[in-house]
């Protein structure tokens, strides 16, 4: 046990962005265990600086590649608070396509091309092609091409959405459209379902690892929360002063990371799939709670590697409630709605929605002209980063007798369960511009 | 031998590359043509031998602009990726503003001075580093550029993208135009190639692919008159993508084509 | 007598019933005017409750289904050396509530497609289309048709339906009409006082037009003809945006772009033709990067001499038909023909209408299928210069390509594009043809990679070539300046042929290169110097020590001082040009000096050569297809030509 061992993993593959591990073991003890962001700040607040109302979602989408819908969303959803802009029920149903179709679409680029890989013993998608998992793989690349074309429908396009404005739709798909849709998402249904059974054929690879932590996500009543719910806490439950979010995430600089880390009741929580689940398991739907059964996910989770197959048993949920949408839809009839009308006025707007990776705030300040004066946003990835420090670092002296390459792939397999979209967490602070 | 194929983000949100993600089956003939050896948001491996590397994102670092000079003495053909490689997207817009303003509003005095992750400059295009031998424009590029663009090469000739505005392929959708529905569109001075479908799905074109032409002052100003917008409203417009394209003293800079 | 069209009545709602059996049909699919949003469009008719026959004007003419905005052309295999097919399948189609003066623009767009080389897409869509039309119910703020004439036509159609308001009139235009009325609606014999209404209605059209035109369409040809240098064309372009949208919803505009698109594996690909318009800058650009038509000013005024004098002159019809199109769609609003030609209308008119015309003397052949390459096997393949590589090729359905000297190829490489190349020999009894080939874009890169039997695709040949027969007895001064000698070559091969040197007197063969490394053919040029009575001189611009030249420097204009002619061989003597743009001016001059006079010049002009049968319109100097009425021209009619030699 007196080993020396040195890990630098710089730009960890199969996650979205930059991100590096580190582990320095001396004669067997840990000198330094640390999960590293070097992603070049983006400084988006710099970018909102003095901009009218109408603009903000466009230049927000663009802080991640993945949860685009979810940044747009987020970004309407404070804007439209600040400006006291109300929606229509079709809006309001559109716009949790239009996050289902996100969800879905992150859940199983990630599950997918990320992650099934190490379940595999393979090194990227590429050589699944052709072998005995090739059915499999185009099992993925069905549901990910379903999950796609939805988003293309609802938001003109998947990433950096284009119908999505202040007050409802630029452009709304027609009834043909979404009962096609409909019998695709039918079709999709039974193609998870056969996934979820490939994956529980490998599903001890995962490795068995527990600690407790704190879990935050948005809850409600209604529905299994994506669109709007109150903050809520596995440590001290419901949380109904929405704009006080601070006073749940608590964001603070590390030196080690451009990424800003976040903390509550504890040194860290997690947000995303697995929070989720363990908030809301009762109000999933039928067919995602009997993949929660297959795979032997049970609330509460501690083990932060099954977030992956928290992230597969939404994705099922995910296409049960987009038809229940579409057909809510078909009922009440399509309606070429325009966006509700804007009074532009001063004011302050926060919203909050559940992207794939986790809670996203935007909380915007506008001035009297409609222009942004102030603006903040936490990143879900952020919110994991310490939670992915203490997690290291009470996984490592467990498994610092395997060889280098399994404590790497280890420490890998861990940063990817998170599905972090590091680029999306970098440079988010509070900023007021004058 | 197939053209061995390398894959690189600097600062962006890494959309684009999620589109060649995207091509699904389609991945699958485009191993058939190229070699990819290294993409690091899909596949583990990699190597540091190509012949074309496709670029993503804006420098804005030293460390950035020595890990680009790399990667363009290492390849024959550069590929400049999407908006922020092409013309600086969005990460341009803070360069209205001297970068250490910036950098302590938005850092106050956290300690990060001698820290290299936070030794930034003003946003640079890849072309403003390097030389780039392609673009494939748009935030995000589309997918069907992205495949003309490697077939093309994978054929042995140069690429072409179109050096005429948005306005010729809305017309061709048939869109009803935004300006008759009250919205201001800078698909006139835009470059085309993204089959205008912006302005297609309701929503102005913002100049992703960037800006063609300086248009006509005069005929600018009847048209913000026209449709109640301020000049500064229409520059912020334009800066979204296209930030340095607008010098703030003079308005617009950039030189008309065909015109003494 | 005259023969008075049959008129059916219909009531309203049979008229539905007419529509909606059609649609039921499955022979057809029923286009007809729906709503889009705030507009109008042509689309696919699901229900005849949709239909809106009370429109004003559409986003789009229905030219889009005889010239689709993307049509495939065909289909090509990249596995194998050469395989395409040709793909022209459409499926049969009613157009319903086709306005008047849409009509009359689908009548023009007929002249320039279904002319001796009839375009087969075109014509294939032309004969599986039924025209429906429907007098015009309400004006369109921007149209000026009224003062076009063209609010209402008596031909074109094959039923045309008016709304005499409790029921509707259809006027039977052709037999297939006849059919379908016959086939799928109830109607009814019209009566006089029918005939009477829809005569009145006719004329409330007229008065209910705004716009009025200051120059009846008939002189608009007058007006451009006496204006080509007035301050307007600057003054409007100013705020053009050139965002072409003028032309892209224009119903009689038609110039398209021909593309090749490849799959991702590499496997297959289709070519592609889509609209293109001439006021985007690259309209007129070459492999090279020469753009012909660069200034905006330029761009802006050729639209409207295209429309109101080059083709008025050509076909005899004012290519505009007062839609209004343009003009609704020009976010600055300098687009619309009434205005311009109002703005003109108080200045100077000429008689002198076809100074930017050359009529052609003789006429086309029709060439049989004139889009899908011929397949062709590269026989010999020898790189001359670092840049220039020297090709013979022969047709794989071993015919002669029957081409005359002056006259140019469509060099297609599927999947990479296509060029116009001269050809290089005379035609003679060989099978093959030579080709001369200047590396500068894609498709003469490629061709530079290519061997001995690979094989090319051929489309043509086009162009007129040399008017021989004129040349006859008389004395010939060739002079070839630099990549200029490829095409003379296949002048001085046919002239120097044994059965043909006869008829023609002294020959006196010019050539002058950049250096002498640049110089093509010069074993053969010693060759040209054995024939009886034939002179060559050859000088090169500058020269090195290191390249060893033994023969003349200096630029090409000092070899014309040493030619000695008298009056009686000046007024003999044919002089031929061809050479780089630069060339012309000087070499011009020096035969003026010698004293042979304008129309005994003969030059051949290089343009953007794509369709090679005047349809794509790239190629146009002003009023003339180069690709038609040249690329050899007599210096004398086209000396006038502004855009010649700008």
């Amino acid at each position: 046990m007196n080993k020396d061992i040195e890990i630098g993993i710089e730009h960890v593959t199969r996650v979205e962005g930059h991100g590096n591990i580190v582990l320095n073991v001396k004669k067997g003890k840990i000198e330094k265990v640390q999960w590293q962001i070097s992603e070049a700040p983006r400084f988006f607040e710099a970018m909102l600086r003095g901009r009218n109302y109408y603009e903000l979602r466009t230049i927000t989408s663009r802080i991640c590649g993945i949860c685009s819908i979810g940044h747009s969303l987020a970004s309407l959803k404070a804007t439209e608070d600040a400006l006291n802009v109300s929606i229509s029920e079709q809006t309001g149903i559109l716009r949790r396509l239009a996050i289902n179709g996100e969800n879905m679409q992150s859940h199983i680029l990630h599950v997918g091309y990320l992650a099934l890989p190490d379940l595999l013993d393979v090194k990227s998608v590429f050589p699944l092609v052709g072998s005995k998992h090739n059915d499999s793989l185009l099992k993925v690349v069905k549901l990910h091409r379903l999950s796609n074309e939805m988003s293309d429908l609802i938001c003109g396009r998947t990433t950096h959405p284009i119908t999505l404005v202040v007050g409802g739709f630029s452009s709304i798909p027609s009834k043909k459209q979404l009962l096609k849709l409909k019998k695709n998402l039918e079709e999709g249904l039974e193609t998870v379902k056969q996934l979820a059974q490939v994956i529980h054929s490998v599903i001890d690879k995962l490795p068995n690892f527990k600690r407790e932590t704190e879990y935050i996500g948005l809850t409600s009543k209604k529905e299994y929360a994506f669109y709007d719910g109150d903050i809520a806490s596995t440590d001290t439950g419901i949380f109904q002063k929405y704009k006080d979010y601070k006073e749940i995430m608590k964001e603070y600089f590390v030196p080690q990371s451009t990424a800003l880390h976040a903390k509550h009741n504890r040194d860290s929580y997690m947000v995303g799939a697995l929070a989720r689940y363990n908030l809301n398991s009762e109000q999933l739907h039928k067919e995602a709670k009997n993949t929660a059964d297959l795979l032997n996910l049970k609330p509460i989770c501690y083990n932060p590697y099954m977030n992956n197959i928290a992230q597969l048993v939404e994705f099922v949920h995910n296409i049960e409630d987009s038809i229940i949408q579409i057909d809510k839809l078909i009922k009440n009839g399509i309606k070429d709605e325009k966006p509700a009308d804007v009074k532009i006025k001063q004011g302050r707007g926060v919203g909050i929605i559940e992207v794939p990776r986790g809670i996203l705030v935007h909380d915007y300040t506008l001035n009297e002209k409609g222009k942004c004066t102030k603006a903040n946003c936490i990143i879900p990835t952020n919110q994991n980063h310490a939670n992915i420090q203490k997690d290291m670092e009470a996984l490592v002296p467990g498994i610092l007798n395997e060889t280098k390459e399994k404590i790497e792939l280890t420490l890998e397999m861990l940063v990817r369960a998170y599905d972090p979209c590091i680029s999306c967490s970098t440079h988010y602070l509070n900023v007021k511009f004058v | 031998m197939k053209p061995r194929v390398a894959f690189f983000d600097f600062s962006s949100c890494e959309g684009c590359q999620l589109q060649i993600a995207d091509l699904e089956e389609e991945i699958l003939d485009l191993i058939e043509i190229v070699d990819v050896v290294s993409f690091r948001e899909v596949m583990k491996e990699h190597s540091d031998e190509y012949d074309i590397a496709i670029v993503e994102g804006s420098i804005m670092r030293p460390m950035d602009e020595h890990r680009l000079r790399k990667i363009r003495s290492r390849a024959k053909t550069l590929i400049a990726l999407g908006a922020c490689a092409t013309i600086g997207g969005v990460n341009k817009i803070r360069n209205q503003w001297p970068t250490e303003e910036v950098i302590k509003e938005v850092y106050k005095d956290a300690d990060i001075k001698d820290n290299e992750f936070f030794n930034v400059y003003p946003t640079k295009a890849v072309n403003e580093v390097v030389p780039v031998d392609y673009y494939i424009h748009g935030c995000p590029i589309t997918r069907d550029e992205f495949k003309k663009v490697i077939t093309a090469l994978a054929l042995g000739k140069k690429p072409e993208i179109p050096n005429y505005p948005v306005c010729v392929e809305c017309k061709k959708n048939e869109n009803v135009c935004l300006f008759e529905l009250g919205k201001f569109c800078l698909g006139p001075i835009t470059r085309a190639g993204c089959g205008a479908i912006c302005p297609s799905k309701g929503s102005p074109c913002d100049g992703c692919r960037g800006i063609l032409s300086k248009p006509d002052v005069e005929c600018v100003m009847e048209l913000l008159e026209r449709y109640d917008l301020t000049y500064e409203e229409m520059k912020s417009r334009c800066m979204m993508y296209n930030t340095e394209s607008f010098n703030p003293k003079d308005g617009m800079t950039i030189v008309r084509r065909g015109r003494k | 007598m005259k023969k008075t069209k049959d008129i059916r009545i219909i009531t309203k709602n049979e008229f539905k019933n007419f529509v909606n059996n059609m649609i039921k049909d499955e022979y057809y699919n029923v286009i007809g005017v729906k709503e889009k949003g705030i507009k109008y469009v042509f689309d696919s008719l699901e229900n005849a409750d949709d239909l809106r026959l009370d429109y004003d004007v559409t986003i789009l003419p229905p030219k889009k289904y005889f010239l689709p905005q993307y049509e495939k052309m065909m289909d090509f295999n990249l596995r194998e050396s050469f395989n395409v097919k040709k793909d022209n399948s459409i499926k049969p189609m009613i157009l319903l509530g086709v306005h008047p003066y849409d009509i009359i623009a689908i009548q023009q767009t007929d002249k320039l497609y279904l002319d001796a080389q009839k375009d087969d897409f075109y014509k294939k869509r032309r004969d599986n289309i039924i025209i429906i039309g429907v007098d015009i119910q309400k004006i369109s703020p921007k149209s000026f048709a009224g003062s076009m004439k063209t609010h209402v036509t008596d031909f074109g159609f094959d039923l045309m339906i008016t709304n005499l308001e409790d029921k509707y009139a259809i006027t039977i235009g052709s037999e297939k009409g006849r059919t379908l009325l016959e086939k799928h609606g109830k109607t009814k014999s019209a009566d006089s006082t029918d005939v009477k209404k829809i005569r009145e209605i006719r004329k409330k059209i007229l008065s209910q037009y705004t716009r009025e035109l200051k120059v009846p369409k008939e002189e608009w040809s007058n007006v451009l003809a006496a204006n080509y240098n007035h301050p307007i064309w600057e003054k409007r372009s100013q705020k053009c945006m050139e965002c072409s949208s003028c032309t892209m919803v224009c119903p009689t505009c038609y110039c398209y772009d021909v593309v090749d698109d490849v799959s991702l594996d590499l496997k297959e690909g289709s070519r592609i033709r889509t609209w293109d318009g001439c006021l985007i800058r690259d309209f007129t650009k070459i492999g090279s990067g020469e753009v012909f038509r660069d200034d905006i000013s330029k761009r802006y005024r050729h639209r409207f001499y295209r429309k109101g004098n080059y083709l008025p002159e050509r076909y005899g019809f004012v290519a505009c038909v007062g839609c209004g199109r343009c003009g609704t769609a020009c976010l600055p609003n300098i687009a619309d023909p009434c205005d311009v030609i109002n703005d003109l209308s108080h200045f100077e008119r000429s008689e002198d209408t076809s100074r930017f015309f050359i009529k052609q003397k003789s006429k086309v052949d029709e060439k049989g299928v004139i889009h899908v390459p011929r397949s062709a096997t590269i026989k010999r393949a020898e790189k001359l210069t670092e840049n220039e590589m020297f090709f013979e090729i022969e047709l794989d359905d071993h015919k002669k390509l029957g081409h005359k000297p002056g006259q140019f190829v469509e060099v297609s490489i599927f999947g990479v594009g296509e060029a116009p190349i001269s050809v290089s020999s005379g035609s003679s009894s060989k099978l093959s043809f030579d080709l001369v080939v200047r590396r500068v874009g894609n498709v003469t890169s490629r061709l530079f990679k290519m061997k001995p039997g690979d094989k090319i695709g051929i489309r043509g040949p086009f162009g007129n070539g040399f008017d021989v027969k004129n040349f006859e007895k008389k004395h010939l001064l060739l002079s070839s300046g630099g990549l200029g000698i490829a095409p003379m070559r296949s002048l001085i091969q046919y002239v120097l042929d044994p059965n043909n040197r006869k008829k023609y007197k002294d020959i006196t063969i010019l050539y002058g290169a950049k250096q002498p490394n640049a110089l093509l053919f010069l074993d053969e040029v010693k060759e040209w110097s054995k024939v009886h009575n034939v002179k060559c001189e050859i000088t090169v611009d500058e020269c090195a020590e290191s390249d060893c030249w033994t023969g003349c420097t200096g630029l090409i204009t000092t070899l014309y001082p040493k030619i000695k002619l008298d009056r009686y061989d000046s007024e003999n003597t044919i002089a031929v040009i061809i050479g780089p743009p630069v060339v012309y001016k000087y070499i011009i001059k020096c035969l003026e000096t010698l004293g042979i006079q304008d129309g005994n010049i003969y030059v051949s002009l290089e343009r953007r050569m794509k369709c090679g049968v005047g349809k794509c319109g790239h190629c146009q100097i002003n009023g003339v297809y180069v690709c038609k009425e040249g690329p050899v021209f007599n210096y004398n009619q086209i000396k006038d030509l502004p855009e010649a030699f700008e």
